[in-house]
């Protein structure tokens, strides 16, 4: 469903993303891992088509990411990118003028969850409330591919369940989900699958379930074996 | 579009309604200058409301400049280039609102010239002042003639040709933003650029022949700087959507 092909960002001298080749199918929750700078947020940019690549191609099922594609696939960024002037409910709207997909009611919904007021002026929410906001507005949306960048960052640990109930919510068969965290336990409750990405390399991608029975290790392990010495093991 | 064009306007609306509350503190001004016979008031009023003019035309273009700047080079950004939009349709909102935006700004300070002249040259007594008006003017310039079709060409010309400098400083921006990104001397190169297309166009509008008559002359001018603000636009929008990142 999303693919990228031989893909490379670098700006100026440094290398962010270093020919990564994917292939992401729908049907599954994928954990992007990886330290700071490993170019996870990079990767996941150039997919939402807002960074140009230096080289190689990302496709959504088939086509290269443009207009199009910017129907189905649903990014959150981990920083906030709201309007100052806008309420919790202006950034609603915003979506549904935009985003065929976004259901205003859903949204409200997990406002209401979240303990969220559509009212509250965005710029006076904290971050764990815009955090929650984001990921309201991103899984209102009915799309085919939910990129979620870091979206545990700056949450309280009961802030951290609803969104975890929301995600898993969104999980169904045809849709594909993609999330980056450091949070590795966290994310090992969730993702199916994990990408393992170092200084702009992909290092692999693993089925968990499969990783789990053949190597007896935790997602947490094979991040500490990969990241923690510096060597890569088979 | 509509969409789009909607969120520009409300980008820049609250810059617009200061603006707007400013210009009626110095219609005040102005208007308790005439009610109350002080002729110092008055003049205030006057000389406010004709730097407001100005100021108010110019500050239309710099608020969508800004704007392009900050969706360009901020997180804010990915609220519109997330969005499944072209880089056409999100640049031609820009234009447009800022067309709007001159339009009705151009529109309204005239309205508001024309009323508080109207009621200057009402009083006999006052008189004198448009005859010192006219005759400055005159002494700037023979040729000018400050009847309604001379000065409906000339705020045509001026609107057009102010649209056409923003568009310009669009083109600018898109390059340091895109291609110069990251680069030294990125400012310095982008202000040259800016100043060059500006020089060409300059040099292309003063091949309209001036035997044309003023208000041809004006008119002509007018166009030919909107046919230009509409090819920055499409270059613009191009380089945008080949090379730009958010």
């Amino acid at each position: 469903m999303l693919e990228s092909r031989e893909l490379t960002k670098k700006f100026g001298a440094k290398t962010a993303v270093d020919r990564v080749s994917l292939k992401l199918e729908a049907g599954h929750i994928y954990a992007m891992l990886g330290p700071n700078g490993s170019g996870k947020t990079t990767w996941m940019k150039m997919a939402a088509g807002l960074i140009k690549p230096t080289a190689g191609d990302v496709l959504f099922a088939g086509s290269p990411v443009g207009i199009a594609s910017r129907r189905d696939v649903a990014y959150m960024s981990t920083e906030p990118y709201f309007y100052l002037w806008m309420t919790v409910e202006d950034a609603g709207k915003y979506y549904a003028d935009f985003f065929e997909d976004f259901s205003m009611e859903r949204f409200l919904s997990m406002l209401r969850s979240m303990d969220l007021n559509e009212k509250d002026k965005i710029k006076n929410l904290s971050s764990g409330m815009v955090a929650k906001m984001k990921i309201a507005l991103t899984l209102a949306r009915d799309a085919k591919v939910y990129m979620l960048d870091e979206p545990f960052n700056g949450i309280d640990l009961l802030a951290r369940d609803e969104i975890r109930t929301a995600i898993l919510h969104a999980a169904v068969p045809e849709k594909l989900l993609l999330l980056s965290s450091h949070l590795v336990e966290e994310m090992e409750a969730i993702a199916d699958r994990a990408i393992f990405i170092r200084m702009g390399k992909l290092i692999e991608v693993r089925d968990l379930e499969e990783m789990r029975e053949t190597d007896g290790v935790s997602m947490a392990d094979r991040y500490r074996a990969i990241f923690g010495h510096g060597e890569v093991q088979a | 579009m509509l969409r789009l064009l909607k969120y520009e306007l409300r980008k820049t609306l609250f810059a617009k309604l200061v603006l707007l509350g400013i210009t009626f503190v110095a219609e005040a001004v102005f208007l308790a200058g005439f009610w109350g016979n002080r002729e110092n008031t008055l003049l205030i009023g006057a000389a406010l409301l004709f730097f407001i003019a100005l100021i108010g035309i110019a500050l239309m273009g710099i608020l969508s400049l800004m704007t392009l700047h900050r969706d360009m080079n901020t997180r804010q950004g990915y609220m519109l280039f997330m969005t499944p939009n072209s880089c056409y349709r999100i640049l031609g909102a820009k234009v447009i609102e800022c067309g709007i935006s001159l339009l009705l700004a151009g529109a309204f300070f005239f309205a508001l010239g024309l009323l508080d002249f109207s009621l200057l040259l009402g009083k006999d007594s006052n008189r004198q002042i448009w005859d010192m008006f006219t005759q400055i003017i005159h002494a700037v310039n023979e040729q000018v003639v400050l009847d309604t079709p001379h000065i409906s060409a000339l705020i045509f010309s001026m609107l057009a040709a102010w649209l056409c400098t923003v568009t310009t400083a669009y083109l600018s921006d898109v390059v340091s933003s895109s291609l110069l990104n990251g680069q030294k001397a990125n400012w310095i190169i982008t202000f040259l650029l800016f100043l060059v297309l500006n020089y060409a166009i300059s040099k292309l509008l003063t091949l309209v022949p001036a035997s044309l008559g003023t208000i041809t002359v004006l008119l002509l001018q007018g166009v030919v700087s909107l046919v230009l603000a509409g090819i920055m636009y499409v270059i613009t929008a191009r380089l945008m959507d080949k090379y730009l990142s958010v």
